[in-house]
């Protein structure tokens, strides 16, 4: 009779131990999601911050193709309007987020494609730092995107294995969304801008 | 919890897949020159100059020079040997990844994420431009590398320091703390022997930290020989995509 109350509440133990250690790893696994998410972002506001500057120089560039600057002033107008915050990282507004961006890379890329044509423009120092600097960015956005990615992808299989998914249910955990590799819809930027001739 | 692990094996899996891109192993120092652009005397001066700054400020610079990236895009080559090689101190990524293919002609650098403040993009971009391109386009490889790395520690220096930094630039503290580990071992040890069979009386109180082991070049015991005895390896530092590349 005794031992088995004790039995039962020895078990119980164990399943609280248990859970409240599943719920810690989630914790911090959430944590790391939400830093790399701020990388995510900050790397994002680095390109938008970067725009101003191109704009500036390339309208000093007698008759230069207006639509596609306008293009660029106002996908990053849409850019840096859609704000996410780490808390709603759902897959949907991850898919919203990274559309308004990946449109502005795509204004951007195009951009850079007309610039080509502008010889003057190219040869100046200028434009050749400009055109690192974004190529910089670029590369930066891509790794912070690979890295948010993983500890996403961390995060997620945490949660939906079956013991875990019910601590993480509990606990309010849900899934994340992560950055997909670019969708046919959207138009990849294909020059990017990575040394090609 | 089991999940983890297994994600974690993955990664590494999955990043040594990443990594196994063909690029070079690890050499004995910081520069590598499987192109064969360099001198015997050349090389030796340039790894030196790498050496000695990399001791006194800890940022560290790695030089790499291949025939051929293969198909591999010379940014990603690049990265790849950053991360790879760890370039640059784990804590402070300070790490420098000069890369220049000859096949195609290219050059590539990449700055880890701690320097990316003081070797911004456009600055990357301006030294090759202005210092790297014109010297490789004479042959003159010795001279550019040499110009360009001069700059950039121009730019770094102050930004970092080794770790025996709040030393007037005397004994590094860790030395100290080592022979005062000796010290105490030896007193110990003594004591030992008086006090005939203390607790532990063999081998026990010897003390040696791993910690020194991993602390980046403190075993500098002058020029001596020029082999790669005192490399004291690159420091696991981190890489977030900065930097620029060119053609030349």
């Amino acid at each position: 009779m005794n031992k088995k109350i004790w039995i039962v509440l020895g078990v119980i133990a164990l399943v609280i131990f248990w859970g409240v250690g599943a719920r810690n790893s989630m914790a911090t696994s959430d944590q790391e999601v939400k830093a790399s998410w701020a990388n995510v972002q900050s790397a994002y506001q680095r390109r938008a911050d970067l725009i101003p500057n191109l704009v500036k120089t390339v309208q000093g560039v007698a008759n230069f193709e207006k639509s596609t600057l306008t293009a660029v002033i106002e996908a990053r107008a849409s850019a840096t309007q859609m704000k996410l915050d780490a808390k709603d990282l759902s897959p949907e507004n991850m898919q919203k987020y990274q559309a308004a961006q990946s449109s502005l890379g795509g204004a951007l890329s195009r951009l850079m494609v007309v610039a080509e044509n502008y010889p003057q423009l190219k040869a100046t120092e200028n434009f050749s730092e400009l055109q690192a600097q974004l190529e910089g960015t670029e590369n930066r956005i891509k790794e912070e995107r690979d890295r948010f990615n993983d500890s996403v992808k961390g995060y997620n299989s945490l949660i939906v294995t079956f013991p875990n998914s019910l601590i993480a249910s509990f606990s309010g955990f849900t899934e994340k969304g992560f950055f997909q590799a670019e969708a046919g819809s959207e138009k990849a930027p294909e020059v990017n801008f990575d040394e090609k001739k | 919890m089991g999940n983890s692990l297994k994600l974690i094996i993955g990664f590494l899996l999955l990043s040594s897949t990443l990594w196994g891109q063909d690029i070079p192993a690890k050499p004995n120092g910081y520069l590598l020159d499987q192109a064969g652009l360099l001198q015997a005397n050349e090389a030796q001066q340039l790894e030196q100059k790498l050496r000695g700054y990399a001791d006194s400020t800890s940022t560290q610079f790695a030089i790499v020079l291949v025939p051929t990236t293969g198909d591999t895009d010379p940014y990603d080559y690049a990265m790849a040997i950053g991360k790879s090689w760890g370039v640059g101190q784990k804590d402070k990524n300070n790490g420098v990844v000069i890369l220049v293919s000859m096949d195609n002609r290219k050059i590539r650098i990449v700055t880890g994420r701690g320097i990316e403040d003081v070797l911004p993009d456009a600055i990357c971009k301006r030294i090759i431009n202005r210092i790297l391109k014109p010297y490789f386009k004479r042959g003159d490889y010795y001279n550019g590398l040499d110009a360009a790395t001069t700059e950039m520690m121009q730019r770094a220096s102050g930004q970092f320091q080794s770790d025996g930094s709040d030393e007037p630039s005397g004994i590094p503290v860790f030395v100290i703390v080592f022979l005062v580990i000796v010290l105490i071992n030896i007193i110990r040890a003594i004591k030992n022997k008086g006090g005939g069979s203390g607790p532990g009386s063999r081998g026990g109180g010897m003390f040696f930290p791993p910690i020194f082991l991993g602390g980046g070049g403190y075993d500098r015991g002058g020029s001596s020989g020029g082999g790669g005895f005192d490399f004291g390896g690159f420091g696991g530092g981190d890489f977030g995509g900065g930097g620029a590349g060119g053609d030349f």
